[in-house]
């Protein structure tokens, strides 16, 4: 059997082949078969020993896929038949492309205004999550076209609390 | 002795209030918001008492409430745990004139030391060296910013009730002062209850070191020694341990003995804990005192042998001391990491929602706080902590072993946890050379990502786990692991 499945966004090919009793004989392309034991003791709960290396593994099914825990890492695995993620793109300080919370939380202040000019890293709501207060900022330099929101509402990744308009250049 | 205490908390402090509770034969009270119906607090407890909707003002922070809910269940102390109402002068003043007794120091000393420039001066008349710079708190935006221009930047924003961060702002540059105030204030009004923030100057490479005492009503004072709690991130503690790698004997005992004159001076009853800031070799600076159990006071457990929550409710309960300062002694060396619901490769930003799978650590010298469960949901009205895992060992390099493969057994799935984060800060290099200063998480680990080693092993798991569950079990992907009748029973009317 092969299994073809992404682990963070990066696809691994698996060519799976049972053995006696509780192994299987593992093997990746362009590497040596790689025996492992294993023992599942109850679901989710893993034993394996992976060529004469022990090592305990849990793994639990989710809407995303499977998480997968592994000596104090967590991986979110998928099958790789599924649309794999969009590769995340640049470093972790890129501002989202659009006004939305990036967890559940609550709306505690909204600072701008539709008709407003505002610049690119201006912050237009804060929000709270677990007492702690974020502020989601403008994408671009533009116009606030609408307001979607209010204070004290709960919001959750994917809501567009503000609407913008891009800022046209006219005269260079 | 009590025969029943009210625990008005939530999460693992209010889990590990009620594990020594039972200890000492004393019933136990929950409360709990319509958002902890089903919390391991709540289950832990004797009975359990609703005390409103999530949002925290309504509820945990509900006074009247809770003072009710005692009434109702016949009660005859409180005990507050740490954050909410365990710092609330009006809270313990409204519990005392309830005639209930409230588990902490009295309302007038909680007043006294809650009020940061009060405290400063207390400290100052009784030889207690003070940080430079603060202020009266006020809630005024204005006249924060002014003074901040008076004094120079950088400078520190602080919550007049609190601690835990919550209210904190760290102002480097003028133009940031404003907003940063308003959400300091903001932040501070609905963790506290009270708006008010003051200034500090910043001190550059500091330690945070505090030392917990523990006072009896008829006088006495101890000290437990020392905890280093340097290990920050947005000014909350994530890491702590005693015996700190850098106090010499001789400042440590000269700390000790300032932290006794601060409790003595402040008229403390109950535990307590004495902050400072640290620069080495020697100087050290009266930072606050905590008028409630801390998250860490665990390490202090392990390496005394001294429940804290016990004794609390001992002096409580007006029983004196049962040891003297001579009989408390400092053995081997503890760890805690604070285990949050936070994802640590985006800012640490709060990550709440459903546990799918949770296995507590296990093994010599290991011992877990926890206050959740497999198949709970982690609420997002509330503080991230979800548990503390703290070690002990003969000594640092030993426990810091013990914390790795603690760590490496400590499998929550279905929300981000600070797990590999911490994993990764204990095993490296500075960590283990004891170079802890406040500032160790910006300098060493500003941008850290999860290590991709691992990953084959993760595919392995996925295959392995799939060939070993039945078809039935495959089929049910609801989020809590849960099939109610009506889905497998298919179509039907009533």
């Amino acid at each position: 059997m092969i299994y073809h499945v992404t682990v963070n966004d990066q696809t691994h090919s698996l060519d799976v082949s049972p053995g006696k009793g509780r192994t299987l004989t593992i093997t990746r392309a362009g590497q040596d078969p790689k025996q492992v034991l294993f023992h599942s003791i109850d679901d989710g709960h893993l034993f394996l020993v992976v060529d004469g290396k022990a090592v305990e593994t849990f793994a639990a099914e989710g809407p995303q896929g499977k998480h997968i825990f592994v000596n104090g890492r967590t991986f979110l695995v998928k099958d790789a038949g599924e649309k794999p993620l969009r590769k995340k793109s640049g470093s972790k300080v890129d501002i989202p492309e659009q006004v939305t919370p990036p967890m559940p939380s609550i709306v505690v202040r909204i600072l701008a205004e539709t008709g407003d000019r505002v610049k690119r890293g201006q912050g237009l709501v804060v929000v709270s999550a677990m007492k702690m207060e974020t502020t989601l900022v403008a994408p671009y330099d533009g116009t606030v076209t609408r307001i979607n929101t209010t204070v004290d509402a709960k919001v959750a990744p994917g809501d567009i609390l503000v609407d913008m308009e891009k800022v046209v250049l006219e005269d260079g | 002795m009590f025969e029943k205490i009210l625990i008005a908390n939530r999460g693992e402090i209010a889990v590990r209030i009620m594990r020594t509770c039972r200890e000492m034969g004393v019933r136990t009270v929950a409360v709990y918001s319509d958002a902890d119906a089903t919390a391991l607090h709540v289950l832990e407890a004797d009975e359990a008492f609703n005390i409103g909707v999530p949002e925290p003002s309504a509820s945990y922070l509900n006074m009247e409430s809770i003072v009710q809910a005692a009434k109702e269940t016949a009660a005859e102390a409180i005990h507050p745990g740490y954050g909410f109402l365990a710092e609330n002068a009006d809270f313990a003043a409204l519990v005392e004139s309830a005639g209930l007794t409230f588990i902490g120091p009295p309302s007038s000393v909680i007043r006294d030391l809650g009020d940061k420039t009060k405290a400063r001066k207390i400290m100052q008349s009784a030889g207690v060296p003070v940080i430079p710079g603060s202020m009266e708190a006020t809630t005024d935006a204005d006249a924060i910013c002014r003074e901040a221009d008076r004094m120079g930047f950088p400078v520190l924003i602080k919550a007049a009730a609190g601690g835990g961060g919550k209210g904190m702002r760290t102002v480097e540059d003028p133009k940031d002062m404003s907003e940063a105030c308003a959400s300091a204030i903001s932040e501070a009004g609905k963790a506290f209850g009270n708006g008010a923030v003051y200034l500090e100057k910043l001190l550059r490479k500091p330690r945070h070191i505090e030392f917990q005492i523990l006072a009896d009503q008829q006088g006495h004072v101890v000290h437990l020694f020392e905890r280093e709690c340097s290990i920050q991130r947005r000014h909350q503690k994530i890491i702590e341990e005693t015996p700190s790698p850098v106090l010499t004997p001789a400042i440590r005992e000269k700390m000790a003995h300032s932290a006794i004159s601060a409790a003595t001076a402040s008229g403390y009853v109950n535990a307590g804990t004495v902050e400072f800031l640290f620069e080495p070799p020697d100087q050290y600076y009266f930072l606050e005192v905590n008028t409630r159990l801390q998250v860490e006071h665990p390490v202090t457990e392990m390496t005394t042998g001294i429940d804290l929550v016990r004794h609390q409710i001992e002096v409580a309960a007006g029983n004196p001391l049962a040891f003297t300062q001579a009989d408390v002694t400092q053995r081997g060396h503890a760890l805690e990491c604070r285990i949050y619901a936070e994802d640590p490769a985006a800012q640490f930003f709060p990550c709440p929602g459903p546990v799918l799978l949770y296995r507590e650590p296990r093994g010599p010298g290991i011992r877990v706080d926890g206050g959740i469960y497999q198949g709970c949901e982690v609420p997002v009205e509330y503080d991230p902590i979800l548990s503390k895992l703290v070690v002990w060992a003969e000594d640092r390099p030993a426990a810091i072993s013990r914390m790795m493969r603690a760590l490496e057994h400590y499998p929550i799935l279905g929300i981000q946890t600070t797990v590999p984060f911490l994993l990764d800060v204990i095993t490296s290099e500075p960590f283990k050379r004891g170079e802890t200063h406040t500032d160790f998480i910006d300098k060493h680990f500003q941008h850290w990502s999860p290590d991709e080693k691992g990953q084959d092993l993760a595919a392995i798991t996925c295959v392995v786990h799939d060939l070993t569950r039945g078809p039935a079990s495959r089929d049910v992907r609801d989020p809590k692991g849960i099939s109610t009748p009506w889905e497998t029973l298919g179509h039907w009317e009533l």
